[in-house]
């Protein structure tokens, strides 16, 4: 996006009156999952978080049906934290930097389909369980060692190049939009970007360095980096725009040179 | 490094390898094979000739196309199980290659059981009965009679451009999973090189396959070599 683009962006000229939302429900964990209508009077500014704020008001669906208020995550409100993650209209994306009249020009409607995310469990209405991605964090060891029974002394420095790189993959949070674009991830059997772009930033660390082949195993298992399909929607989707192919295939070369190959060494 | 490599990951390179070193390679070699067809029968039955001579022949046809071409099949058709599509929503580019790529993929497991069935073994029924293998001499036949039936032939070149397409993205795909190329300008240079490999491989190939049905295929005449008069006797000087 270039910076100004916020002013190039197209507005909603004439917008209607009210705006439905349909919206996925789902009482708990494993009860089945239906579909709610709600419509709300259209004013200029709604984001997805403030439409749903508003229906949580007073929750009627569009058939005059009293319902319980429906039921999401959110935090920060600035697209950082990445917990308010759904998928809104088709595609997986933050709700509250979803903009209502950039959905209803995209979508030429007035319906905005709101579900919860499919690879993870739903816990209830667009709320998700997203653990799985910490156990992930936990597969490839994503951090790095500083304490020992000794002061290890200051650590080496960084190249400004490996910095910048590395601060891409810095700004991974969590939030799982790769994970439910990607076409292979599902069913426990393929970790995943997120995971690996972690093992990348701390195999780039010159202290992580020391510990890269834990991480490098962590991929290696049955569900590890080679279930990868390429079919590279994983950077499609990243709301923070992390080179997450770059960190697949960099972690592959890890992997072809000083494992696949590595005995040639011996 | 002490790495403990699974099963999957074993099998995943096996089949990405298996892709390219055989089964690129004999593809390869078969379209170079099929392309002698525009010189006309003599010139093609004496490649399949050249082809039946070659030393440990059913040694490389066993472990050098069958053994490969059977895992890479019936692997790549359980990788493709696992997938999730959902080019519907997500309609990037590379998301409708992911598909295309299990697509043909599938697709041409059942053409070339099809295929080998019909040419190497002559055992597709109503069709032709007399393998290829072992008459080189009727193979140019065997194959433009099959071929002057509409519906074999545009199986044919839906399997030709199914295969030229399956190839030329298999070696991006197998760039990227080897980390040979890793950053996205080099993507798209390789992506472009592999694309214009695909149009490369379907045309040389829909042009053998016309060839068994008109001289020279779909080039013109002038540049197939049974069209040229031959030398007079005596021009010779040595």
């Amino acid at each position: 996006m270039t910076t100004n683009a916020h002013i190039e962006k197209k507005r909603l000229e004439t917008p209607p009156a009210t705006i439905k939302f349909k919206i996925q429900r789902r009482e708990k964990e494993g009860a089945p999952a239906h579909w709610e209508t709600f419509e709300l009077q259209y004013r200029r500014n709604l984001n997805v978080i403030s439409a749903l704020m508003e229906i949580r008001k007073d929750p009627v669906t569009i058939e005059g049906k009293q319902t319980t208020p429906p039921v999401w995550d959110m935090s920060c409100l600035e697209q950082v934290c990445g917990i308010c993650t759904m998928v809104i209209d088709g595609k997986v994306r933050q709700s509250c930097s979803a903009l209502i009249d950039d959905l209803l020009l995209a979508s030429n409607s007035d319906t905005v389909t709101l579900a919860p995310m499919s690879k993870f469990p739903n816990v209830r209405d667009l709320k998700v369980d997203r653990s799985k991605m910490f156990d992930h964090l936990k597969q490839v060891e994503a951090w790095v060692e500083l304490d020992g029974s000794y002061d290890l002394g200051p650590g080496p420095h960084i190249s400004n190049e490996v910095a910048q790189e590395r601060y891409a993959f810095s700004r991974c949070m969590t939030c799982g939009c790769c994970l439910e674009a990607c076409p292979q991830y599902g069913d426990d059997n393929y970790i995943g970007p997120q995971a690996i772009a972690q093992a990348r930033l701390f195999n780039m660390h010159p202290t992580g360095k020391m510990t890269a082949e834990d991480r490098i195993n962590g991929l290696l298992g049955d569900d590890g980096i080679t279930n990868c399909g390429n079919a590279q929607n994983c950077i499609q989707v990243c709301p923070m725009g992390i080179p997450l192919t770059k960190a697949i295939y960099e972690t592959n070369r890890d992997i072809t040179v000083n494992a696949l190959f590595g005995w040639l060494k011996k | 490094m002490a790495v403990k490599f699974s099963k999957t990951f074993l099998l995943r390179k096996l089949h990405q390898i298996t892709g390219i070193v055989p089964l690129g390679m004999f593809f390869f070699v078969h379209m170079f094979t099929n392309s002698k067809a525009m010189n006309g029968e003599a010139s093609f039955n004496k490649a399949v000739k050249e082809i039946h001579d070659i030393p440990f022949l059913l040694l490389i046809e066993i472990f050098g196309i069958f053994v490969p071409l059977i895992f890479h099949s019936v692997y790549g058709i359980l990788i493709s199980a696992e997938a999730k599509p959902n080019a519907i929503n997500y309609g990037y580019g590379r998301n409708w290659f992911y598909m295309l790529q299990r697509a043909t993929g599938i697709f041409l497991f059942f053409f070339i059981l099809f295929h080998v069935l019909n040419l190497r073994f002559g055992l597709i029924p109503y069709l032709n009965m007399t393998p290829v293998a072992g008459n080189a001499d009727k193979a140019f036949a065997i194959v433009s009679a099959e071929f002057q039936i509409t519906w074999v032939m545009a199986l044919y070149i839906l399997g030709i451009l199914a295969t030229a397409w399956h190839l030329a993205y298999g070696f991006f795909l197998f760039a990227v999973d080897w980390g040979i190329v890793i950053g996205e300008k080099a993507q798209k240079a390789t992506l472009a090189a592999c694309l214009g490999l695909a149009a490369m491989l379907s045309f040389v190939g829909i042009n053998a396959a016309f060839s068994f049905v008109r001289p020279c295929g779909l080039m013109p005449k002038f540049i197939c070599e049974e069209t040229k008069k031959p030398a007079p006797a005596g021009a010779a000087k040595f």
